[in-house]
């Protein structure tokens, strides 16, 4: 599936040192209202989403806290860089960003922000951690479906196939380094590989910590 | 031509002359000539006014209206109708010039006067009609010498004040005093049960004298009844009787030689006059022989007027009260004296004008300081005069109170034997003094014949005419002040109040009215935003005209930079606005300026910021053409697979 949005070019995880280069309409006071012409409306849902799908991408933000305060979603990775503590702040900061421009003073709300997540999920772009309407969102800037296809075609590129790698070796071993899903969280692997036993290309077996997986 | 093709106000309706008054509407009206229907002019409205009849047509009233002159109106004639043929009202017109008079004016100076504008007098003389004894002239008594004069047909008892022209005594030449004017007219009116027709309708008061104009001024103005022709046909047989003696005189002779009483005065008895019709007017085939011009030219060809949908009998009522009061002779008339001088800023221009009162003449000698302080001390001298005759009316009115009742309640009775029912001579008299006081359209002026709904709606129609015709007044410029757009609510404030408290408007009527803009044709419409808010704008204005004002305006600030700071980039996106910023910059209210704003955001032109300075309108950003590329990806799917499918010829 393509990327519907028409934002910047996704960045490569290397260049997320950069601070995320913010959309126009960021600056834009009344694209913090929430609109009551439809069409206007739409239209601002689409450029939200698209905002947040490229935030989300250019961070490797994979579960995204709504309300803002601070709880980033690698947190259970040891984050993009292994090095943890500051990197992990940093990005403590820069989710409220997102849905706060303190240059204009203007936020959006968060009935507004579930209804840019709702818009999300109806797109397959999202989805609730825990079910419901928590505070954490999997912000999907791939898929499971598309992760698995990466995952896949590493394992058929690197002749790995038929062997045995944990799932901490996939997404934080050596051998990954370079590829996109390095340093993928990981319950979204569990997921994305999910799909791969699901058409039968893998099988996923062991404990909580310590699982591995056997590709086909 | 009779019947003149006539100019329409912006409303669709007849513009008047200046002093002219409505003073009836009926809808539903087509026109004669002679026996033959007029082509196009079959269904309209016709508009009685106290100086013309104008029939404006409903289908295509530009092309099709026309108007004919009340002064042109020989008389007039009343056909109640049958069956299925509808009430109508035969117009004759004047005679374009009038022969048997030609041969007798040169050469006689003292016939010449006939010829001065006194002269039309007598075409409504002749309208006096059926009751010769009822006419006989009312007459006062001069306290002087005794000599009974009779009272200026003019004269009417119930609007005369100080400022009526009163004659002096023909025989002593001394002036009568008002109260005992009144006193002759009312007992005049009173003794005799069915009154004079003069007095069946209340005349104007005819401003003819300054005060400072010298006995010639007046009667060049307002020629002694004896100059009064009355001799309007060469016949020498003719002899007249005379009024109060009955003596038979030869025609030559201006007063009785029996008793003195002049023949002929401003209010010819009715005997005279039918007999001087009857001289002018049996003799058909004379006038016929006579008249150079074609028979078409001289009008003789009358105009019928068929009411289809009723109303003729207050039209005739008020057709006659016009005929009599002669309201046309007014115009050019000098002003009522000294009404509009004190403390009028316009006053050097009505002395411009040239109304020859007597301060106008002096003026050019005396200039400076000097001047103006006589013009002060003649203006004090004037006040000084009109509150005299105020109080002197006020006395007047109350010596004769009891009978100037008794002498109304007279001829409401009349009246209403006339029309059979109703108070309609109180709703004249009423409607009168309304129009009077400035207001056009009221529930009494429009038709009321129809019955019911049809008359209804006929008074709407014409409120909304007025109310049209309020709005693109430029005079007064209502919407353009407004900013081109003015609340309904506001408007039926302002239109209230423009009546002065009279015959105010209900809110029901005035919305109706306002409903029947599109319909009529009118250049203002009734607009509804989606708050339900009700506006009144010009037709020209649409919203894509307020879309591209708006629009440019907000183009503007990217130019301007902002008061203060602003942390956004300015150049890039402008500012936002709030109501109250529109309303100022284009002169809306503000209840307005939050619809034309909405409506703009409505329109996808604006986009909203609700913040804590309230809320602001700004240039859509959001909605920049980009989100109309964006398709739901089921959507995409479907399109894609219905695409594959044709490409695979399966559809």
């Amino acid at each position: 599936m393509s990327n519907p949005t028409p934002t910047p070019p996704p960045p490569t995880s290397s260049s997320s040192t950069t601070s995320f280069p913010f959309p126009r309409e960021y600056s834009f006071p009344p694209f913090f209202t929430r609109q009551t012409n439809l069409t206007t409306h739409h239209a601002q849902l689409v450029k939200w989403a698209a905002l947040v799908v490229a935030y989300c991408r250019h961070y490797r933000i994979f579960k995204l806290a709504l309300s803002g305060t601070g709880t980033v979603a690698t947190n259970t990775t040891t984050s993009i860089t292994t090095t943890a503590g500051g990197d992990q702040q940093q990005q403590q900061r820069d989710t409220t960003e997102l849905f706060h421009n303190r240059r204009i003073n203007r936020r959006l709300s968060l009935a507004d922000i579930r209804e840019v997540i709702d818009f999300l999920r109806k797109d397959g772009r999202a989805e609730y951690v825990n079910g419901g309407g928590g505070d954490l969102v999997w912000i999907y800037w791939r898929t499971p479906e598309e992760w698995a296809a990466l995952v896949e075609a590493w394992v058929e590129a690197t002749g790995q196939r038929g062997s045995v790698m944990t799932l901490y070796e996939l997404v934080e071993g050596d051998a990954t380094l370079g590829e996109e899903f390095h340093g993928l969280d990981q319950d979204l692997l569990l997921k994305a590989l999910n799909v791969l036993v699901k058409r039968g290309k893998a099988q996923i077996f062991g404990q909580e910590d310590s699982r591995g997986v056997k590709f086909f | 031509m009779f019947l003149k093709h006539i100019d329409l106000t912006t409303a669709l309706r007849p513009s008047y002359l200046p002093d002219e008054d409505l003073l009836f509407v009926q809808d539903n009206v087509g026109l004669y000539e002679g026996k033959f229907k007029l082509p196009n002019h079959q269904n309209g409205q016709v508009y009685l006014t106290s100086h013309r009849i104008c029939y404006v047509d409903k289908a295509e009233p530009r092309k099709h209206s026309v108007a004919l002159d009340l002064k042109d109106v020989d008389r007039f004639e009343f056909y109640g109708g049958f069956l299925k043929s509808s009430a109508k009202i035969t117009l004759i017109p004047k005679p374009t010039k009038r022969p048997a008079l030609q041969p007798r004016s040169p050469g006689d100076p003292s016939r010449s006067s006939t010829s001065s504008p006194t002269q039309q007098l007598d075409g409504p003389l002749r309208i006096s009609s059926v009751d010769p004894p009822l006419a006989t002239a009312a007459t006062w008594v001069c306290t002087i010498c005794s000599f009974s004069n009779p009272l200026p047909s003019n004269f009417d008892p119930t609007t005369a004040n100080a400022h009526t022209p009163l004659p002096p005594c023909l025989a002593c030449g001394i002036k009568p005093t008002l109260t005992h004017l009144l006193k002759a007219a009312i007992s005049n009116a009173t003794s005799r049960q069915p009154s004079s027709p003069a007095l069946q309708t209340p005349l104007p008061l005819r401003p003819k004298t300054l005060p400072g104009a010298s006995s010639t001024d007046r009667s060049a103005l307002e020629p002694p009844p004896l100059q009064k022709p009355q001799h309007l046909s060469p016949d020498p047989d003719a002899s007249f009787q005379c009024p109060r003696c009955t003596f038979l005189n030869h025609p030559s002779l201006l007063s009785c030689e029996m008793c003195g009483a002049p023949l002929i005065s401003h209010d010819l008895p009715a005997e005279l006059t039918s007999q001087a019709r009857a001289q002018t007017e049996s003799p058909g085939p004379f006038l016929n022989s006579l008249g150079a011009a074609p028979p078409g030219f001289e009008n003789l060809e009358s105009i019928k007027l068929s009411f289809r949908g009723g109303g003729e009998k207050i039209f005739y009522e008020r057709l006659k009260g016009s005929m009599t009061q002669r309201k046309w002779l007014l115009h050019g008339a000098p002003p009522i004296p000294k009404s509009s001088r004190p403390g009028d800023p316009t006053s050097s221009n009505g002395l411009t004008a040239g109304h020859g009162s007597g301060t106008s003449r002096e003026r050019p000698k005396i200039g400076g300081i000097a001047g103006l302080e006589h013009r002060g001390q003649a203006m004090r001298k004037n006040n000084e005069l009109m509150i005299g005759g105020a109080f002197e009316d006020l006395e007047a009115l109350m010596a004769s109170a009891k009978e100037i009742v008794a002498l109304a309640e007279d001829f409401a009775r009349q009246v209403k034997g006339a029309s059979g029912g109703s108070s309609a001579s109180e709703n004249a008299l009423l409607a009168d003094s309304v129009s009077q006081l400035g207001l056009i359209t009221t529930k009494d002026i429009v038709g009321s014949g129809g019955g019911g709904g049809g008359s209804d709606s006929l008074y709407l129609s014409e409120l909304a005419r007025t109310l049209a015709e309020f709005l693109t007044d430029d005079r007064r410029g209502v919407l353009r002040k407004a900013g081109g757009i003015i609340s309904l609510v506001d408007l039926w404030a302002m239109f209230n109040r423009a009546r002065g408290g009279v015959e105010l408007v209900s809110p029901a009527d005035f919305e109706k009215a306002a409903r029947l803009w599109e319909k009529l044709g009118l250049p203002v419409r009734l607009r509804t935003f989606k708050s339900g808010v009700m506006v009144v704008q010009g037709r020209d204005r649409t919203d894509e005209t307020t879309i591209k004002a708006l629009l440019a305006w907000l183009r503007d600030l990217h130019e301007f930079p902002p008061e203060r700071e602003v942390p956004w980039d300015w150049r890039m996106f402008g500012r936002g606005v709030t109501a109250r910023d529109a309303a100022e910059r284009f002169g809306w209210s503000i209840g307005v300026a939050e619809e034309e704003l909405e409506m703009a955001e409505e329109r996808g032109v604006l986009c909203r910021e609700e913040g804590i300075e309230g809320l602001k309108f700004w240039e859509n950003f959001i909605d920049t053409g980009e989100g109309k590329g964006y398709k739901d990806p089921a959507k995409q799917r479907d399109d894609l697979i219905l695409q594959a499918l044709q490409k695979s010829g399966f559809l």
